[in-house]
C-alpha cells in the first residue's frame, strides 16, 4: 500500500465524533425517508412473493426438471458472496494490520451482516416444504433421525449460520465504544437508555479497553478461517456433485475470490454513495476507494484466471460431458450469460490498472455494479447452464424465470436496503474509536520528547466522545 | 362448452302442487317463466347439496355395497348376479386385499382379455390375461388407461330428453312407443356374441342396423373376402417370419387391433440371442410409426404410392399385377423382393388398415405366392357374418336421414357428428330425423345434437362378451355396479330397442350363452367368468385356395400422386376420439414426435420449406406456425411439425381431437392469489373440449386413410407446442448422443463379429478395474455394509431389471401402466412445457442416421430409475429422505422429503420428478377411486420416481412371510414389466443364479447406461441389434460417403 495520508483533512477526534454521530442524532432527513420509502417497497414485494410462493409451491417459479435449482440458489450464493468482504476487511486486514480499513470497515461489516440476512432467505423458502425445512439442523427427537451428514446442503447449513453468528458478533463487539460515545451524548431518555443498554456499560475504563482488544483479536482470529471456509462450503454444494460444470475442484478457491471481489465491489458501491450523502469524503478518502479497487482488480483477474482453468481443465480431463458443458457455456443456448460474466468480471475490472480510472468516483462506481452484475452471472452461469444439459440429452431443457423469481430477487434488495438505511440512520457508521486510533495523536508517545512536529498545532479539547479513546 | 340443465322432473314438479294450495314467491313464478324455471333448476341439481357431480361418500359405499352384492353376497338393489373371481376367493373378503377378476375390453371390434385388479369393490388396475390363448399377460395404452376412464368426471350421468334431464324409465317409456321396424340403429363394429343375438331379433322385427367404424373400414377383410370368397381375417406369426414387408401397416403401434399379439410375435421373432439370427423389417409407410422405428429398412412414401411399391415387389417375385411401374428395377424393391423370395414361407407382407383394398389384394398375393398362408399367414376363418359393406350402409343412411325417410335413430356407442367426413353431411341429416338418441360414455358431439341422450356404462360396469381378435369368447363381466344409476350398456339398450323390454345384461348375456356352453351350464359358465374365456371357440385357421385373386388384382393401375396428400391416423394417445377425455392418454407423449395434448400436421423437412412453413425452439418452448389445410371443399386450421421420415408432400394428420365434450362439473375458479384453477387439467370442463384439432371432415368414406389433392397454407399466429423431449430440434443433441453411447446398436452381422460389441462404447477403463467392480466412494460405509442391512430380511433378495431395446418398441404401455399403478398425476399441457411431467419411466426417442447419414432410424429408451449401488442421490440429501433398502433399491421417503431438489440434480439420468404444485389436491373426486391404495399419493414439493414398483416386492414379501417360503422367481413383477407388449422388460433377484435377470444380465449385449460415472446402476440395458440387409447396405454407405 502506498503512504497516501489515512484522512482527507486532519481532522480532530472531536470533529471524527461530530462527524460521525451527529448523523445519528439530527433530525431525520427527508431523503432518508425516501430512500427508505422505496426499500420498503422493494421489501414487501420480497415478503408478497414469498407468501405467494409458499401458498401455491415452488410451481411459481420457473424451475423445470433438469433444471432444479435457479434465482433462489443464485441469489443464495450472490448475497453471501457480497456478504464476504466485511470480515475480510474486519478481520483479515485487521489481523494484517492495514490501518486503511477503519474508515470502511464498520459499514462493510454492517453490510456483510445484511448480505448474509438476504442469503439466508433462500436456501429457507426453496424447499418444496418450508414447513419442515428445520429437518435441515441437528435437532434431537424422538425418532432419532438426524440430517444426513454426507450433505454439503448440510455442511452448507452450518457454514452459514456460524458465518452469521460471528460476523454479528463481531460487528456488534467491534461497535461498543462507539454505543458508549453515542450514549454519552444522547440527549433524550429513550436514546440513553436503549444505547446504554446496547453498550453494555462500557465506560472506557482501561481493563474495558483491555478486554475489548483481546475480544476483538480474538474473534478477528475465530473469524479469518470463516471468510475463507464458508463460501468454499458453499462451493461444495456444487462441487461435491456429479454434475458436469459443477464437479470441479478448483471450485473454493475460485468461490472465495469471487466473493471477495463483490463483496468489495459491493463496499465501493455503497460507500461511494454515503461517503457523498453523509460528508464523510475526509473519513472514506479516495484513497480508501482505490485500495479497494486494487483489491477488485487483484480478485477480479483471479476470476478471470479460474475461468479459463475451467476450460483448460475441460479439455485436459479429457471427459466429454465436462467438455461439453463447457462448450455449452460459452456458445450454447446461455452463450448470453456467460459472455456477459466475462466481461464484467475479467474485462472491465481491468481499467483499474489505470490510476487515473481507479481514483475516478464515477468510473468506479460504474465499474462496481458491473462487476456484482458479473457475479450474479457467475453463479448463474455456473448453477442453470451446467444443469440445463447434462448427462442424457433427452432430458435437456431451457430454463427462463418467472416474474415471481425476479421479483424475489428485486425485494431481496429491498430487504437489505431496509436493513442498510436503518443501520446508517441509528448506528455509528464509521468505527468511530478505530479511525481515531490510527491518527498521530492517538499514538502515546505523540506528546512525547522533543516537542515533536505536531507541537505547533493546538491541540483539540477532549471532547466527550473523545474521552473514550485510549 | 355447454350448461346442461341437470333436473330430474320428478324433483321440479314437486315444486308444483294443487292450485289450491298455490305459493308464489314473484310473477316469474306465477308465470312460470323460463328463466325462473332454470333458476330453479340450478338451485335443485342433483347432488347440489354435497359433491355436485360426483360420487359421494355415501354413493361410494353404495356402490361398495352393491360391489359385494355382486362378490356373491346378497344385496338389495340388484338382483344377485354372481361374477367369480380370477383367484380362490378367502373365506372372507380381506380388506385391502385386491381381488383379481378376469374381464374384457371392446377394442375396435374385437375383445381384449384383462385381468381388473379390485381392491375393496373398485378396479384399481388393470392387466392382460395371463391363461388367455392370445394374450402374453401383457396390456396396451389404451386397457391401461381405460381404468381412468371409469372415473372419469365427465362421463354424462344422467339421461337427457331435451335438454332436460330424464330417467331411464323415461326413456324406456318413450321406446315401447316406437315400433323396432321404424328404427334405425348406427352402432360400432362389435365383436359381441349377445349384441349381435340382440341385433338378430331387432333386425328380425324389421329394424336397421348399421355399422359404422370412424376408424374406417376394413380393408383387409374385404381384400380377403374377394380373393378367397370368404369372409377372413388375417393373423400374422411374426415369430415364424424371416423376412416381413410391411405396407403401411403400423402393426406394432397401439393403436393397431392385434398390436399386443403382433408385438409379442415380432419380439420373439427378433431375440437374436438363442439363435445368432433374427427377423428382418421392411417397412414402407407415409408417417413415421413405431413399427418404421423398429424396422431394419424403410421407405418413405406417399400414402397413394403404397400399393404401388408393394405391385412393383409382386412383379419381381412373378405376381401378374400393375401398377407402380416406375418402382420396377428399383434396387430397394428389388433387394426386398429377392429377400422375401429367398425366405419363401418364411416371408410375410402385411398391409396397413389405412390403406386401399388394392394394397390388401397386393399382399394377399405376395404371401400366397411365397407359400406364406398357413406359416406366417394365418387365415381365420370369421364365418358368413362379416361382410365389410360399412361405409355403403352409412352412405345409405344418411341419405334416408336426409330424404326423411328415418324417424327414429339410436347412435349407440358412436359420434358420427364428431367423426364422420363433414362431404357426408351427417349432422345437417341429423336434424331432420324427428326422434335421435344418443347412448355414449360422455355428452359428447353427437349427444348435442341428439334429442334423447342415454349414458353408457363403462364396461368394467356392465355385462358383456366378445370375441378376441383370434376369436376366443370370453364375458365381459362388472367389477362395480354403474358409478350412475342411470348408466346402462350398449348390450343393454340393444335389448330394449329389439323386444321392447327392458332386460338387465346379465340375463341377455347368460341368455346368448345358453347355446354356446357344452354340460352344466352353471359349472361352465363360472368357470368360463374365472378363467376369462371359452376354451377352443378361436376362429379356425383355413387355408381356402385363392380363387379370386387373378380377379382381385385385375385393373389394377398406378395411381397418380399429384400434390399434397393428407395422411389420416388414429392418434396412438386419443385413438378415434374415445381415448380423448382420459388425462392419462392426453399426457402419454406421441411416440415419435413426443408432443402431449394436442395434434399436429406433421410434414417432412422439405415439404415445410416448400409451404413456407417452420417450427422454432425458443426458449425452451416450441412455437409452430399454424397452417389451413383444405381438402375436398373442407378446410381446417392446425398447428403444424416438421418431422425427419416423412414422405414428402404429406400431411400426417392424427385423429381424435378437437372434442367438444359437455360437462357439468363448474369450471373451478380460485382466489386471485391461488394458482388450483391454472394447474388442475380438470378445472376447465372436459380435459379433451378444446384440446387439438379434429381432422374427421376432412376424410372420406371411400378411402378413409388417405386423401390427396390438398391444399396447405399458412395462416398467422404461432402456437405452443408442449414435447416431452426437445431432441432432434438441437442438432448438437445428435452429435452429443453419438459420442456418449447412451443408446448401443449394432448391425446382426457386428454383432455375430463381436457379441460384446457395446464394450467399444464404454469410456477407457482406469488401471485395469471394470467400471462395475470400480471401488466406490463411501464403498465401507455403504449401507449394504451395514449390518443393520445385512440382517434385515429383505437383504436376500437384491433386485435388478434389464430392459432389452432389440424388443423394446416404444409403445408407451409401461408408462401408461406405471402411471396407473403409482398414481403418477397429470400435469397439463403448460406444465409439460414447463419440463415438469411427472412420468417415472420415460421413453427417450432418438433418431439415427437420415439427413444424407445413411437411412433415418428411429430408437426408444424407456428410462425408469437406475437404483444406483452407488447412488448419486442419496449423499446429497441433507435430511436422508432418499435411501438405500435392504433389498438394494433407492427409495424415496416422502414424508421426509423436504424438496431441496438436489437429489434431482444430480441424478445423471434425471429420473426424479419434483411435485412442484399439489397436483392431487385438485383431483376430482371420483378419481380417488382410480388411485392404488397401496402407493402414497404424493403431495406439493416433494421429490417422486421409479421405486421398482417396491409395494409390489413389499406384498409379496408379506406373502411369503406368512407362507414360510423363499420368494421364487416370478414372485414380483414391475407394473412395467407386466404391460409390456413385447416382455422387453425383465425384473428380478439378482441373487437367484437361477433367475431370468441373471440370464439378462449375463447377455453380452449388456450395458449400463453412464457405467463410467461409477454409479453402479440396477438396471441394465440390453443393446439393440438391426438386421439390414448387406444388399441394401453398400447403396446406404455410398451415400453417406457422399456427404
Amino acid at each position: 500500500m502506498d503512504d497516501s495520508p489515512l484522512f482527507g483533512a486532519d481532522l480532530s477526534f472531536h470533529e471524527i465524533t461530530e462527524k460521525v454521530s451527529s448523523h445519528t442524532e439530527k433530525k431525520t432527513p427527508l431523503a432518508w425517508y425516501a430512500a427508505f420509502s422505496i426499500a420498503n417497497i422493494g421489501l414487501m414485494i420480497l415478503l408478497v412473493m414469498i407468501a405467494y410462493l409458499f401458498w401455491n409451491g415452488i410451481g411459481v417459479w420457473g424451475l423445470n426438471n433438469p433444471v432444479g435449482w435457479g434465482y433462489a440458489i443464485v441469489n443464495f450464493v450472490f448475497w453471501v458472496g457480497i456478504g464476504h468482504a466485511g470480515t475480510l476487511i474486519s478481520a483479515i486486514l485487521f489481523l494484517f494490520r492495514q490501518q486503511w480499513r477503519t474508515a470502511i470497515n464498520r459499514s462493510a461489516e454492517a453490510m456483510t451482516v445484511f448480505a448474509v440476512i438476504c442469503a439466508l432467505v433462500f436456501p429457507g423458502i426453496h424447499v418444496g416444504r418450508v414447513w419442515a425445512a428445520y429437518w435441515m439442523l441437528p435437532i434431537p427427537n424422538q425418532m432419532e433421525m438426524w440430517p444426513q451428514f454426507k450433505s454439503p446442503l448440510l455442511w452448507d447449513v452450518f457454514a452459514v449460520s456460524v458465518y452469521f453468528t460471528v460476523s454479528l458478533t463481531f460487528w456488534y463487539v467491534g461497535m461498543i465504544p462507539d454505543l458508549a460515545t453515542m450514549r454519552d451524548r444522547a440527549t433524550t431518555k429513550i436514546r440513553q437508555r436503549v444505547l446504554g443498554v446496547l453498550s453494555m456499560g462500557w465506560t472506557g475504563a482501561n481493563r474495558h479497553w483491555r478486554n475489548y482488544e483481546k475480544a476483538y483479536l480474538l474473534l478477528a482470529a475465530l473469524a479469518t478461517p470463516l471468510v475463507l471456509s464458508v463460501h468454499s462450503v458453499v462451493s461444495f454444494d456444487f462441487a461435491v456433485s456429479i454434475v458436469p460444470g459443477w464437479h470441479t475442484t478448483i471450485f473454493p478457491p475460485y468461490f472465495v475470490a469471487g466473493a471477495i471481489f463483490s463483496g468489495f465491489a459491493m463496499v465501493v458501491t455503497l460507500m461511494v454513495i454515503a461517503r457523498k450523502v453523509y460528508g464523510l469524503q475526509d473519513i472514506i478518502t479516495i484513497s480508501h476507494l482505490e485500495k479497494m479497487n486494487i483489491v477488485i482488480l487483484l480478485t477480479g483477474t483471479m476470476v478471470g484466471f479460474a475461468y479459463i482453468t475451467e476450460f483448460f481443465m475441460a479439455w485436459y480431463s479429457g471427459v466429454q460431458y465436462e467438455q461439453y458443458a463447457f462448450l455449452n457455456r460459452a456458445f450454447g443456448p446461455y452463450a448470453w450469460a456467460y459472455w456477459t460474466m466475462m466481461s464484467c468480471n475479467l474485462f472491465f475490472p481491468q481499467f483499474f490498472w489505470f490510476k487515473k480510472l481507479r481514483t475516478s468516483i464515477p468510473f468506479m462506481f460504474v465499474v462496481s455494479i458491473l462487476v456484482n452484475v458479473g457475479m450474479w452471472f457467475e453463479r448463474f452461469v455456473i448453477t442453470v447452464t451446467s444443469l440445463h444439459r447434462d448427462y442424457l440429452p433427452s432430458s435437456w431443457d431451457y430454463y427462463s424465470p418467472t416474474a415471481v423469481d425476479v421479483l424475489t430477487f428485486v425485494g431481496s434488495f429491498g430487504l437489505f436496503f431496509t436493513l442498510f438505511l436503518l443501520f446508517l440512520r441509528f448506528m455509528p457508521m464509521v468505527a468511530i474509536s478505530e479511525v481515531k486510533g490510527i491518527k498521530p495523536e492517538a499514538d502515546p508517545h505523540y506528546y512525547d520528547g522533543h516537542g515533536d512536529g505536531q507541537a505547533g498545532n493546538a491541540l483539540p479539547t477532549p471532547a466527550p466522545g473523545a474521552s473514550t479513546t485510549a | 362448452m355447454i350448461e346442461l340443465p341437470v333436473l330430474q322432473n320428478s324433483e321440479r314438479d314437486s315444486g308444483a302442487s294443487s292450485p289450491r294450495t298455490r305459493f308464489w314467491r314473484s310473477v316469474e313464478h306465477l308465470e312460470r317463466h323460463p328463466e325462473y324455471e332454470a333458476f330453479t333448476a340450478a338451485e335443485l341439481m342433483p347432488g347440489a347439496s354435497g359433491s355436485p357431480g360426483q360420487t359421494s361418500r355415501r354413493g361410494f359405499l353404495h356402490i361398495m355395497g352393491a360391489s359385494m352384492a355382486l362378490a356373491g353376497l346378497a344385496g338389495c338393489r340388484k338382483p344377485i348376479e354372481t361374477i367369480m373371481p380370477f383367484s380362490r376367493r378367502p373365506e372372507d373378503t380381506i380388506p385391502g386385499v385386491p381381488m383379481q377378476y378376469a374381464s374384457g375390453m371392446e377394442f375396435r371390434g374385437t375383445l381384449r382379455p384383462v385381468i381388473v385388479e379390485s381392491t375393496d369393490g373398485r378396479p384399481t388396475k388393470i392387466e392382460g390375461n395371463t391363461d388367455h390363448p392370445e394374450s402374453t399377460g401383457s396390456s396396451g395404452v389404451f386397457e391401461q388407461a381405460s381404468l381412468l376412464g371409469l372415473y372419469d368426471p365427465d362421463r354424462s350421468q344422467t339421461v337427457i330428453h331435451d335438454g332436460d334431464a330424464a330417467t331411464w324409465a323415461d326413456f324406456a317409456t318413450f321406446v315401447a312407443t316406437r315400433r323396432a321396424g321404424q328404427s334405425v340403429v348406427l352402432s360400432p363394429p362389435s365383436s359381441s356374441i349377445s349384441l349381435a343375438a340382440q341385433r338378430a331379433t331387432f333386425e328380425a322385427r324389421g329394424g336397421r342396423w348399421v355399422e359404422y367404424d370412424a376408424g374406417g373400414s376394413d380393408p383387409s377383410s374385404t381384400a380377403l373376402q374377394s380373393v378367397y370368397g370368404r369372409s377372413l381375417r388375417a393373423r400374422h406369426r411374426f415369430d415364424r417370419a424371416k423376412v416381413i414387408l410391411s405396407l403401411d401397416a403400423d402393426f406394432l403401434g397401439m393403436a393397431a387391433r392385434n398390436s399386443l399379439q403382433d408385438s409379442a410375435s415380432f419380439a420373439a421373432g427378433r431375440r437374436v440371442d438363442e439363435s445368432g439370427t433374427m427377423s428382418r423389417l421392411y417397412m414402407v409407410e407415409s408417417a413415421f410409426s413405431v413399427t418404421g422405428g423398429m424396422s431394419d429398412h424403410r421407405k418413405a412414401v406417399k400414402a397413394s404410392q403404397v400399393a404401388g411399391m408393394g405391385a412393383a415387389i409382386a412383379r419381381a417375385l412373378g405376381v401378374a399385377v400393375g401398377g407402380g411401374e416406375q418402382f420396377d428395377g428399383d434396387p430397394w424393391v428389388t433387394a426386398v423382393a429377392a429377400d422375401l423370395r429367398h425366405a419363401g414361407a418364411a416371408g410375410v407382407v402385411v398391409a396397413g388398415d389405412t390403406q386401399s383394398v388394392d394394397t390388401h389384394a397386393i399382399a394377399a398375393a405376395i404371401n400366397e405366392i411365397l407359400g406364406a398362408v398357413g406359416t406366417t399367414v394365418e387365415l381365420l376363418d370369421l364365418g358368413a357374418s362379416q361382410v365389410a359393406t360399412r361405409a355403403a350402409g352409412l352412405v345409405n343412411l344418411v341419405a334416408d336421414m336426409a330424404a326423411g325417410r328415418v324417424d327414429f335413430l339410436v347412435m349407440l356407442d358412436s359420434n358420427p357428428v364428431y367423426n364422420a367426413p363433414a362431404s357426408l353431411g351427417f349432422e345437417a341429416a341429423l336434424a331432420r330425423v324427428p326422434d335421435t338418441v344418443h347412448a355414449g360414455l360422455y355428452m359428447d358431439e353427437t349427444a348435442q345434437a341428439s334429442r334423447w341422450h342415454v349414458p353408457v356404462a363403462h364396461y368394467l360396469e356392465a355385462w358383456g362378451d366378445g370375441r378376441s381378435f383370434g376369436g376366443t369368447a370370453s364375458v365381459v363381466q362388472p367389477l362395480i355396479a354403474p358409478l350412475y344409476e342411470s348408466a346402462h350398456s350398449a348390450l343393454e339398450i340393444a335389448g330394449l330397442l329389439a323386444s321392447g323390454v327392458d332386460r338387465p345384461g346379465y340375463d341377455l348375456v347368460r341368455q346368448a350363452w345358453q347355446g354356446q356352453i357344452g354340460g352344466d351350464f352353471e359349472k361352465g359358465w363360472r368357470k368360463i367368468l374365472h378363467d376369462g374365456f371359452a376354451p377352443s371357440t378361436g376362429f379356425a385357421s383355413v387355408t381356402p385356395a385363392p380363387a379370386g385373386l387373378a380377379a382381385a388384382l385385375a385393373g389394377m393401375r398406378s395411381a397418380a400422386s399429384q400434390g399434397i396428400e393428407l395422411v389420416f391416423r388414429p392418434s396412438p394417445s386419443a385413438l378415434d376420439g374415445s381415448f380423448s377425455n382420459n388425462a392419462w392418454m392426453q399426457e402419454t407423449p406421441h411416440p415419435t414426435t413426443k408432443i402431449v395434448w394436442d395434434n399436429v400436421a406433421v410434414m417432412s423437412p422439405s415439404t415445410a420449406e416448400a409451404l413456407g412453413l417452420s417450427i422454432a425452439l425458443t426458449n425452451g418452448q416450441h412455437l409452430v406456425d399454424r397452417a389451413e389445410i383444405s381438402a375436398g371443399g373442407v378446410s381446417i386450421d392446425a398447428p403444424i411439425w416438421i418431422q425427419h421420415g416423412i414422405a414428402d408432400d404429406t400431411v400426417v394428420l392424427e385423429t381424435g381431437y378437437g372434442r367438444e365434450i359437455g360437462t357439468n362439473r363448474e369450471r373451478r375458479s380460485a382466489r386471485f392469489f391461488d394458482l388450483d384453477h391454472e394447474t388442475d387439467v380438470y378445472a376447465n370442463g372436459a380435459i379433451a373440449t378444446g384440446v387439438g384439432v379434429n381432422v374427421d371432415p376432412l376424410r372420406t368414406l371411400t378411402a378413409p386413410g388417405w386423401t390427396a389433392g390438398a391444399t396447405v397454407s399458412r395462416t398467422s399466429g404461432d402456437y405452443l407446442i408442449a414435447t416431452t423431449q426437445d431432441h432432434g430440434a438441437l442438432p448438437d443433441e445428435g452429435v452429443e448422443m453419438e459420442k456418449r453411447g447412451m443408446f448401443r446398436m449394432a448391425t446382426l452381422a457386428e454383432y455375430r463379429a463381436n457379441p460384446r460389441f457395446v464394450t467399444d462404447d464404454d469410456p477407457k477403463i482406469i488401471d485395469e478395474t471394470e467400471w462395475d467392480q470400480y471401488p466406490a466412494l463411501w464403498q465401507n460405509s455403504h449401507p449394504a455394509a451395514q449390518n443393520a442391512a445385512k440382517d434385515n430380511p429383505y437383504f436376500g433378495n437384491q433386485w435388478g431389471m434389464v430392459i432389452d431395446l432389440n424388443t423394446c418398441t416404444g409403445c408407451n404401455a409401461c408408462m401408461v401402466a406405471c402411471q396407473s399403478e403409482n398414481n403418477i398425476q397429470v400435469v397439463g399441457k403448460d406444465q409439460v412445457s414447463r419440463g415438469r411431467e411427472m412420468s417415472w419411466i420415460r421413453m427417450d426417442r432418438y433418431f439415427v442416421g437420415g439427413d444424407g447419414h445413411g437411412e433415418l432410424h428411429m430408437v426408444q429408451q424407456p428410462v425408469p430409475c437406475m437404483h444406483c449401488e452407488n447412488a448419486p442421490c442419496e449423499s446429497v440429501c441433507p435430511v436422508a429422505a432418499t435411501v438405500h433398502s435392504p433389498d438394494g433399491t433407492n427409495q424415496m421417503i416422502y414424508n421426509r422429503c423436504i424438496g431441496t431438489r438436489y437429489c434431482a440434480n444430480n441424478c445423471p439420468y434425471k429420473v426424479r420428478r419434483f411435485n412442484f404444485y399439489n397436483w392431487s389436491k385438485t383431483l376430482p373426486k371420483t378419481l380417488h377411486m382410480a388411485q392404488n391404495p397401496n402407493v402414497t399419493v404424493r403431495s406439493r414439493g416433494v421429490m417422486e420416481k421409479c421405486s421398482y414398483c417396491i409395494q409390489r416386492i413389499r406384498a409379496v414379501n408379506r406373502q411369503v412371510n406368512v407362507e414360510g417360503r423363499e420368494i421364487r422367481e416370478g414372485d414380483v413383477i414391475t407394473a412395467c414389466q407386466q404391460a409390456c407388449p413385447s416382455q422387453a422388460i425383465s425384473f428380478g433377484d439378482l441373487t437367484d443364479p437361477e433367475s431370468e435377470i441373471r440370464k439378462a444380465k449375463a447377455n453380452p449385449r449388456r450395458y449400463e447406461m453412464l457405467a463410467e460415472l461409477n454409479v453402479k446402476p440396477r438396471t441394465s440395458y440390453l443393446a439393440r441389434v438391426r438386421n439390414p440387409n448387406p444388399a441394401l447396405e453398400p447403396a446406404v454407405e455410398a451415400a453417406a460417403g457422399e456427404h
